[in-house]
């Protein structure tokens, strides 16, 4: 088991490498980024961006740095300036960018024209960049600092802001998912082909077909806009809280940041939440349920003469649960990351719609940040599934 | 007499009328799919849509960019003075919505079919060289599947999506598939590249449990006799592959197909919703939603329209699936 668990670590180091290497690599090479629009007011004739104007948003940015370098710096902080041994500095003419690039216009073999990098008029050394303000790199938790969202600010702080109300929501709508869906999924399997198997059975077909983009829409639409015109009880359409004071009909006015006000504002982004996720659980259930009612040690155990609720809740439900377990880790991750789409329709301030903005606003270092979190959970959520695994199930031996 | 066949003695004894007559695969097939009532109403739901989709410039009574002007927001039904009927009303823009919903519809399903076809390609082929030739091959393909499979995939299709959307250069597209696609959708050709870039990126993650399904099936059928059979006969790999392995695994991979037609519909929108995805003068139903959250809260029926199509095709494709898996399961069969 201990070298399963360390072969297990470093294959997932690997798999965490491989994955932020790919995606910086994706961000990075992407044509756009954050200085798109001044290199098009650049070339107008009333622009008043001189070329040391624009040296100095590259730097600041490190686009003026070669990507191995840059992604170096952002990984673990290296290089961070000449590399200094027993009092002697090496390396300090190494090149390591380039500050002002000559860029033409060259034709393809089409004939377009593309703008290329063809030179470089100014380079930049190892020890230029001493002194340079730098991140300790992600090994070392340190996310950078944002470029957009909250300029300059570090991107840890950012993420800690966001990260409450995202667990608040996924913790909620994962429990009562949870609470929901396993009790229905056995409770159908048991009575398999009967009205209430069916009417569920088309329920969570509704409930996975139903993309949660519509479903929070159509809500807010019913619970807010028409039950507010119609002078009903009504709840708050978006964000986690209120901002100044409301009038609910039977609950009265409410005070921002109360536990009230938070519990009216969570209601409907769990509900759609919670009817995919409890249509996805129950679904899984069920079928794994009917999958070991089937075995012969579900009859032998009946045969027994044990009575029905034993046979399944000790026999049954605890073998079907095992294959549960490996989906039910994915909710760790989930926990964390958020909901992208819900928390973007009900502009809820969490993960999921930080992740979109920072997209949006090519905040870079964010993105990053938020996609490496998630890899880092799912990986670990995979390992915490296989052990759980083992010992729920103890035929499973890892070696 | 020549000694009869195995087939030739059955041909025999039907004529003679000792053995019934064998039912045909596919009329089996039909008859246990029939049975799903909700699958069979699916399938009639979704041909009408197909057909509707596929009849959009004689069925839909504007063309899906037409403005007009000063009659944004009509409502369902209205007349314009020229005495045409907006069906559904217009949009911000003043563009006839159920036009615009019927062409949507197309540009969707053929984004949906596309890339169900081109991700269970890749995932049949890749499933089947890696079942097949096992070894280091099986390794290195099932390693990098599982990879993907580990990382989270909303937050990569979006970035993908953007990426692509804003520099469809970047992977070359022949010119004969935009343009055919631009003429199939009645879009200009620029717009057209922007929906196979949008369908690659479907078909980036689409193909992994396709390749999974496929190795696992090509896995148990390299065991089988038939197998050894036309190995012994000297078959090539590249045969045995096409003629005995695809075949074979057919049922279950049509199942997966049917299925992920739903997520493919749903993310589609979904990219579109959260603006990275088709961009709008060409309709699809997920950007026409995102436009109507900015406006649903003085007109309440817009979101709706849109929406309510993205819903039930999911749906029906889902009982379709459902369906199918029933209909083609080999533990049921006779």
């Amino acid at each position: 088991m201990t070298a399963y668990l360390i072969r297990r670590a470093l294959q997932m180091l690997v798999v965490l490498f491989v994955s932020a290497l790919v995606s910086y690599l994706i961000i990075n090479i992407a044509p756009g980024g954050p200085l798109a629009g001044l290199r098009q007011r650049v070339g107008t004739s009333t622009s008043q961006i001189s070329e040391d104007d624009i040296a100095r948003r590259r730097a600041y940015y490190e686009l003026d740095l070669y990507l191995p370098y840059r992604f170096g710096r952002w990984l673990i902080g290296v290089p961070s300036g000449p590399i200094k041994i027993f009092g002697k500095t090496l390396f300090s003419d190494h090149i390591v960018g380039c500050r002002k690039p000559v860029e033409a216009d060259v034709m393809d073999d089409k004939g377009e024209f593309h703008l290329v990098t063809v030179g470089c008029n100014e380079y930049v050394t190892m020890a230029d960049l001493e002194g340079r303000r730098t991140s300790k790199g992600i090994v070392r938790g340190d996310f950078g600092t944002s470029w957009g969202i909250l300029r300059d600010r570090p991107v840890f702080g950012l993420v800690l802001t966001r990260l409450p109300r995202t667990l608040e929501l996924m913790g909620l709508s994962i429990l009562i998912s949870l609470m929901i869906g396993l009790p229905l999924g056995v409770y159908q399997a048991v009575k398999q082909y009967s009205s209430f198997d069916y009417t569920f059975t088309f329920f969570a077909f509704a409930g996975s077909s139903m993309p949660t983009f519509f479903f929070g829409i159509v809500l807010i639409l019913t619970l807010s806009v028409l039950a507010k015109n119609a002078g009903l009880f009504w709840l708050p359409p978006g964000n986690a809280v209120g901002v100044r004071e409301y009038f609910v009909p039977m609950l009265g006015t409410i005070t921002p940041g109360s536990l009230l006000d938070q519990v009216l504002h969570v209601i409907m982004p769990a509900t759609v939440l919670v009817l995919f996720n409890t249509a996805f659980y129950s679904r899984f259930v069920r079928s794994s349920m009917l999958e070991v009612m089937r075995q012969n040690y579900v009859r032998t155990a009946r045969a027994k003469g044990l009575i029905e609720r034993v046979v399944i809740l000790k026999h049954a439900l605890r073998n079907a649960l095992i294959p549960f377990v490996t989906v039910v880790v994915y909710a760790l991750p989930g926990a964390f990351g958020g909901a992208i789409i819900t928390e973007t329709v009900f502009n809820w301030p969490g993960m999921g719609r930080l992740f979109i903005d920072s997209l949006g606003r090519n905040d870079y270092p964010v993105s990053m940040a938020l996609l490496l979190i998630t890899a880092f959970l799912t990986v670990v959520a995979t390992l915490i599934g296989d052990i759980l695994y083992t010992l729920v199930d103890p035929r499973i031996k890892y070696t | 007499m020549a000694v009869a066949s195995t087939e030739r003695r059955f041909d025999l004894l039907i004529r003679a009328e000792a053995l019934p007559e064998p039912e045909k695969e596919w009329l089996i097939i039909l008859r246990r799919f029939a049975r799903h009532r909700l699958a069979v109403a699916s399938a009639i739901g979704l041909i009408i849509v197909l057909t509707v989709s596929f009849f959009a410039r004689s069925i839909a009574p504007y063309t899906a960019t037409e403005l007009e002007i000063g009659n944004a927001f009509a409502t369902p039904l209205s007349s314009t003075e020229a005495g045409r009927t907006h069906w559904l009303g217009t949009d911000h823009l003043g563009r006839d919505y159920f036009s615009r919903i019927i062409f949507a519809g197309r540009i969707t399903l053929t984004v949906a079919f596309a890339s169900v076809l081109g991700s269970s390609i890749v995932g049949v082929l890749v499933g089947a060289v890696s079942g097949y030739f096992g070894k280091w091959v099986d390794e290195i393909l099932m390693r990098f599947v599982e990879f993907l499979l580990t990382v989270p995939t909303l937050p990569i299709l979006l970035i993908l999506s953007s990426i692509l959307i804003q520099s469809p250069e970047l992977i070359p597209v022949p010119e004969f598939v935009i343009n055919g696609l631009s003429a199939a959708m009645y879009i200009a050709p620029r717009e057209a590249r922007q929906v196979v870039m949008v369908i690659i990126v479907l078909m980036s993650f689409g193909w992994l449990t396709t390749a999974r399904l496929m190795r696992g099936m090509v896995l148990s059928l390299r065991e089988m006799e038939f197998t050894e059979a036309s190995r012994a006969l000297g078959a090539s790999s590249l045969r045995i592959i096409v003629r005995h392995m695809i075949p074979n695994a057919m049922a279950p991979i049509i199942v997966d197909a049917s299925l992920a037609l739903a997520g493919y519909v749903i993310t589609e929108a979904a990219l579109s919703f959260l603006g990275f995805g088709i961009q709008d003068p060409t309709p699809t139903w997920g950007n026409m939603l995102s436009f109507t959250q900015s406006y649903m809260f003085q007109h309440p029926w817009l979101p709706l329209i849109p929406g309510l199509p993205i819903f039930f095709c999911a749906l029906m494709f889902n009982f379709v699936g459902d369906g199918l898996r029933d209909a083609l399961d080999p533990r049921l069969k006779r």
